[in-house]
């Protein structure tokens, strides 16, 4: 049986009208809150953006309080890495109200997503890949510096403080690992996949039509 | 409703049934219909300022509803099976009103089969959008748009008769 695209425009036209909604209806959704991958981005930056800001302050008037030594000293390195945060998120904020989807066709939309997704969840993994161990390393090097290096190397070697920074090393890890991987997960469960998938179902129509 | 907010509702009010359509294809039950159709109308709102006539009406309200119901972050893969909604007979030939509705939503389900990307240019060939429009919305060439359409074709033929 041959089905034309005539045959198809006329069953389509048969169907019922939609219950129209009311002017009163649209006027109440223009008020609403997006859910758009991009209103969703914006939101969860500003959410890590005024968490930083106010683990900052916190520790800015923390560090006040503390005494000249390590402890005071991996404040000060955490408060540095807060305001590389910062300035991190405005720029991703600035970058995600440039993005109108208006303007854009289905294929340059879903590229666009595509990098932005990218670029955050690599921008995730450097963090927990290179920023926290590199973190754990500093406190050590601070704690070196309070206690003199000689007497810093004599601690390191016994085996019950090799044993126990071990410990807290592979614990403090697990926990930064699971805990970016639920929160990836959350923001972003599977959507990059499903996002890749489609642009590659309009990368196959120009393969398709080459063949 | 402020005054200038009339003239977006007015021109939602004329084109419902496009967000209606694409709504129903993207997503299967009334609730979820029901967000998908605010979100694109929040969309086209936000969009509205900018738009300066230099494409069709239907044409930019294509782009951004497409936009919305395909890169939004939903749960995909839900699909609603043949017997939901029809009975597994179709004749196509028989144009009365009952075998109309049911031939219609026969059509429906088969196009829910197809890929979102498939989706979108079927629903716009279906609402006589030139190729010229349809390649321009998803990215693609006039020629591509042809060679996909004659596989879609081939696919629901191929869904739709028994």
């Amino acid at each position: 049986m041959s089905l034309e695209l005539d045959d198809l425009k006329s069953i389509w036209k048969g169907n019922k009208p939609f219950e129209a909604k009311p002017a009163e209806e649209i006027a109440a959704m223009l008020k609403g809150r997006s859910n758009s991958p991009i209103a969703k981005l914006k939101r969860s930056t500003w959410f890590e953006l005024v968490l930083t800001m106010v683990f900052g302050v916190i520790m800015l008037f923390y560090s006040f309080t503390l005494p000249s030594g390590a402890l005071k000293w991996s404040v000060v390195a955490t408060l540095i890495l807060f305001v590389v945060y910062c300035i991190y998120y405005f720029k991703k904020l600035k970058l995600l109200n440039r993005f109108d989807a208006s303007h854009q066709n289905i294929r340059e939309n879903l590229e666009k997503l595509v990098k932005d997704l990218n670029t955050y969840l690599s921008f995730y993994k450097t963090s927990y890949a290179v920023v926290f161990p590199a973190y754990f390393f500093l406190v050590l090097l601070f704690t070196a510096i309070e206690r003199g290096a000689d007497a810093f190397l004599h601690q390191l070697t016994q085996p019950e403080t090799i044993l126990r920074l071990s410990i807290a090393s592979l614990v403090f890890i697990a926990i930064m690992v699971l805990v970016s991987k639920w929160y990836l997960k959350k923001l972003y469960g599977n959507h990059l996949e499903d996002l890749k998938e489609l642009l590659k179902d309009i990368e196959d129509s120009s393969a398709q039509s080459k063949e | 409703m402020s005054e200038g907010e009339k003239p977006f509702i007015d021109l939602i009010n004329q084109n419902q049934g496009l967000i209606h359509k694409v709504c129903m294809l993207y997503e299967n039950d009334r609730e979820a219909r029901n967000d998908l159709f605010q979100e694109i109308v929040l969309q086209l709102w936000r969009s509205f300022p900018t738009f300066r006539g230099e494409a069709k009406i239907t044409t930019w309200m294509y782009r951004i509803a497409l936009n919305t119901a395909i890169s939004g972050l939903r749960r995909r893969g839900r699909t609603i099976k043949t017997e939901d909604i029809v009975e597994k007979h179709f004749n196509f030939s028989d144009v009365s009103d009952d075998h109309q509705e049911e031939n219609f939503q026969k059509l429906q389900w088969a196009i829910k089969q197809l890929t979102e990307i498939e989706r979108a240019m079927i629903m716009m060939a279906l609402d006589e959008i030139p190729y010229e429009e349809i390649a321009e919305t998803i990215g693609i060439t006039q020629n591509n748009v042809r060679v996909r359409m004659n596989r879609i074709r081939e696919k629901l033929r191929k869904l739709m008769t028994p």
